[in-house]
């Protein structure tokens, strides 16, 4: 036999199925592309080594990566096997034996991978400097000059895939070498059974699906959260797996129930045809549907930390500068004062927007108006923070002037609800005299996740009373605790500049404080947020297109199918027109069903997910929304466009002429 | 005035790249009248799909014309064809061509969802020929779950409830054993008994025997034909057998 017969054969069958192999090159050239960026990035040099944290982020972006691509490219292959059954079949009939099959299979391995890589690597090097310079734009470090291409980075993607290549290929000899010719000739066409309803398993999904959307709805505190999404998480998925396998199948043979409906020339073909369908796609359906989840969530949440970093900051540090300390008497206070007017002076900076006042902090339980300091369980939501600020401070702070009696209390809710017009505090009863829209006259206080109540009382001894009747007597009386928050108008270097030579004056005078700002903490911040929002991005990108690719194979391997299907339709006496028709409107439902349900998921999720992201400081529920709008806008673009192509190209499988 | 009258058709395909081009049908002219029982034989490649495919307006022609009750089909434009199809025709496959996704009854009831008549009369209308061909027991089952001869009395069912002004079978015994296929000949001449007009391609002669007249093709002509009249089932079978032999003997001849 010639030396090229079987290299020739596997170039033939390449050209032949086109059609299969293309899309799947495809994807291995662009996840090949993403792997190596990724690799790139984790070992650049022109990143530079001040940032560890991001290194590591990376580096962990690298095997999210790397294990994806594993998965999403030995699926998308199972796929293309299934499909050439047959004509591997059909070589075997005419002659070849096994082994010179796997010889063919072996060359066009040979072929696919070789071109995959090159091209991959190839284009990964040149889209690598604009990769780079999208992280740096991200994590808002300095643009670094010169083009490097990292060998390590090269080598470790050409070890990943083509260990994943060949992987592959023993997977497809094996698949070809258990069967029988005859099994390989019939290949995916086996006499269909029609499936059974699955009641038990319909109603299991129904529970868990509505458990899962009942604590996402319910859940009140952010910590308790952390907990409960993840319960409801594993809910929505065991629903989502059910409800497409079992649910789907059973209401479509409900809606069969239905003659009037049932027999309509649009509803009769659908149907039926769904029945089937939804039997051999319902699992990839569901993944598809959990994965198109993943992806918004991802996207639309380290897009808005991303977009929200100011407002973090803001969150975070409500002044530009906090200066704090427990225990300060009123001398020390009068010290810092003083300490920070000289040091803002010497700066040349004037000082606006002061929150100044002293207080006590009590963690309590609480019930309603009632509260008690106890042993505390975090995942609790009846978890608050009072926190007590003398009169005297609180005039100062509004510029109104006031005198509560020994009975009286002013109240500032910045989180929760106290019903009523009295606060009992473990006993002690106090008269709510006025509930405050705010507690100073142009500043923020800092929100928190949990419950904060700000309780202006008359003085220091009466704090001191109060906490005593919360703690049952076990109270020591002490200073109380001295806040002074206060923007500057110096510059962001500036400010970078003021704040440790504050601290370092505070600490000179011996008191015991700490100076922060938001200028300090900006970098690590943006390298943190920055880093994760990139590799969201990234991910986002890689999930998009396994999404869109597992479901245009779904949708080819179909369409041959039910390319038999549509000719006795149309013998039958259904118009081209009816085909068409009817082929779009399944082709459809197949395409935006998980789309759709990942839409519902997102929207049940959205309240759990916004009260995670005030663990992260970012409170802007809007920007959530927008961003999670945006994000699904884009993904269903792409989605459309594959779509379109997908709905021609098995329209052109189906249709006869 | 015929029921179908097929004339001077021609057929002739042409690759994509311009190779030589094949001639299916050079020239077919004959005619079927109303309630006849008419049986095309031929050899494989002598072209009896392509015109089973052309009167059943599923393919066109090079030339010519195909009359069904006077109307010329080869004319009625693209979008009126399926709805043509569907109200005159009725077809009965050797693949039954049956669909899995569907039970026997909704097989049965798909030409008439299309031109979507209403439940109750679908069912009026199946009650009857179900009982008559003994498909009555079957109906709730899948295409999987039964029988090849039960496969192909369900496909004739579906053939015969849109009440159709001709039947176009084509090899309708060529899956089906030998009882099966004696039982759906058996039940082609019953129908036709009742008045139904049938159009058969097949080559199997036992099939063709059955028929009142049997059309012999060969190289895309209308080569020969014969009348059952007065013969018996017998006879007749001997008679096409003859004529099978003279034409496969003289076609040697010729080459």
């Amino acid at each position: 036999m010639n030396k090229l017969f079987f290299p020739k054969i596997a170039a033939g069958n390449i050209k032949k199925n086109t059609k299969m192999i293309l899309p799947y090159m495809i994807a291995s050239i662009c996840t090949i592309m993403m792997f190596y960026n990724m690799r790139f990035l984790a070992v650049a040099k022109l990143i530079g080594s001040e940032s560890e944290s991001l290194r590591v982020l990376l580096g962990l972006g690298c095997y999210v990566i790397g294990i994806f691509s594993v998965i999403f490219l030995f699926y998308t292959n199972s796929f293309l096997i299934k499909q050439r059954k047959k004509e591997f079949g059909l070589l075997n009939i005419l002659g070849m034996e096994k082994k010179h099959i796997a010889l063919v299979m072996f060359f066009e391995t040979l072929y696919t991978s070789l071109i995959s890589l090159a091209a991959g690597i190839l284009g990964g090097i040149l889209i690598s400097k604009l990769i780079l310079m999208l992280l740096l734009r991200a994590v808002s470090f300095d643009v670094a000059f010169g083009f490097e291409i990292p060998v390590k980075a090269i080598l470790t993607t050409l070890a990943l895939f083509g260990g994943i290549f060949m992987i592959n290929l023993v997977h497809n000899i094996f698949a070809v070498h258990l069967a029988k010719p005859v099994e390989l000739l019939k290949g995916g066409q086996q006499g269909e059974k029609e499936p059974k309803t699955k009641w038990i398993m319909t109603v299991i999904g129904m529970i868990s699906l509505g458990a899962g959307y009942f604590i996402a709805l319910t859940t009140e505190s952010p910590l308790a959260a952390l907990n409960s999404f993840f319960i409801a998480v594993l809910l929505v998925i065991v629903g989502t797996y059910c409800l497409f396998t079992a649910g789907s199948i059973a209401a479509l043979k409900v809606f069969r129930k239905f003659k009037k409906f049932y027999y309509q020339p649009k509803h009769f073909i659908s149907v039926s045809g769904m029945i089937y369908r939804m039997k051999q796609n319902a699992a990839g359906l569901a993944n598809i549907c959990i994965l198109a989840t993943i992806v918004i969530v991802v996207l639309s949440t380290t897009i808005s930390i991303y977009v929200g970093i100011e407002d973090v900051l803001r969150n975070r540090y409500p002044s530009n500068i906090i200066v704090s300390g427990q225990e300060i008497t009123d001398e020390q206070a009068n010290q810092l004062d003083a300490v920070i007017l000289k040091q803002t002076t010497e700066a040349g900076m004037s000082v606006s927007n002061e929150t100044r006042f002293r207080s006590t902090t009590v963690a309590v339980l609480q019930d309603k108006a009632w509260f008690k300091a106890d042993a505390l369980t975090y995942s609790s939501s009846s978890i608050a923070l009072l926190h007590f600020i003398p009169e005297e401070d609180y005039s100062r702070m509004s510029d109104k002037p006031i005198s509560l009696s020994d009975k009286e209390v002013l109240l500032y809710t910045a989180n929760g609800d106290i019903p009523g017009d009295i606060v009992d505090f473990n006993g002690l009863e106090f008269a709510v005299r006025e509930r405050l829209g705010s507690l100073t006259a142009n500043s923020v206080i800092p929100s928190d996740l949990i419950h904060n109540y700000y309780i202006v009382v008359k003085d220091k001894e009466t704090v001191n009373k109060i906490g005593a009747a919360l703690n049952d007597g076990q109270w020591e009386e002490a200073e109380l605790a001295y806040y002074y928050g206060f923007d500057v108008d110096g510059s962001r270097e500036a400010q970078q500049l003021l704040i440790p030579s504050l601290q370092q004056a505070m600490t000179d005078s011996g008191i015991n404080s700490t100076a922060e700002g938001a200028e300090v903490s900006r970098d690590s911040i943006y390298t943190l947020y920055g880093g994760l929002f990139f590799l969201g991005l990234f991910l986002g990108v890689l999930f998009i297109m396994a999404t869109v690719l597992i479901i245009y194979y779904k949708q080819i391997a179909e369409g041959y199918d039910d390319k038999e299907r549509f000719e006795i339709m149309q013998k039958v006496g259904m118009s081209h027109q009816e085909v068409k028709k009817s082929i779009h409107s399944q082709v459809l439902t197949v395409f935006f069903l998980p789309l759709g349900t990942a839409v519902i998921h997102l929207a049940f999720a959205f309240p759990v997910i916004t009260k995670m992201l005030a663990v992260l400081n970012l409170t802007n529920v809007k920007l959530f929304a927008v961003c999670a709008g945006i994000t699904i806008l884009v993904f269903a673009l792409f989605y459309t466009i594959v779509y379109t192509l997908t709905a021609r190209t098995y329209y052109k499988i189906v249709s006869p002429q | 005035m015929p029921l179908l009258e097929v004339n001077n058709l021609k057929k002739t395909y042409t690759t994509r790249f311009g190779g030589t081009p094949v001639q299916a049908l050079s020239n077919v002219t004959f005619s079927v009248e109303q309630g006849e029982y008419t049986a095309i034989m031929g050899e494989s490649g002598s072209g009896k799909t392509t015109l089973l495919n052309i009167i059943a307006s599923i393919d066109r022609p090079t030339s010519g014309e195909v009359l069904l009750d006077s109307k010329n089909t080869v004319s009625i434009s693209e979008k009126e064809i399926s709805a043509f199809r569907r109200d005159n025709l009725g077809f009965v496959f050797q693949d039954f061509n049956l669909l899995d996704t569907f039970s026997i009854q909704d097989n049965i009831f798909l030409p008439l969802v299309l031109a979507k008549k209403s439940y109750e009369e679908m069912n009026a209308r199946l009650q009857p020929i179900a009982k008559r061909l003994g498909i009555n027991g079957i109906l709730a089952k899948f295409p999987y779950e039964v029988s090849g001869g039960e496969k192909q009395r369900t496909a004739v069912a579906r053939a015969l409830i849109t009440n159709p002004k001709l039947i176009l079978a084509d090899e309708p015994t060529g899956s089906l054993d030998s009882r099966a296929s004696s039982g759906l000949l058996q039940l082609f001449s019953e129908i036709n008994g009742d008045g139904q007009t049938i159009l058969m391609v097949t080559h199997s002669i036992k099939a063709a025997s059955h028929a009142q007249r049997v059309l012999f093709i060969k190289d895309g002509e209308v080569y020969h034909q014969l009348y059952k009249a007065s013969h018996t089932k017998e006879e007749m079978y001997l008679k096409i057998s003859d004529t099978l032999t003279m034409i496969a003997t003289g076609g040697a001849r010729n080459e």
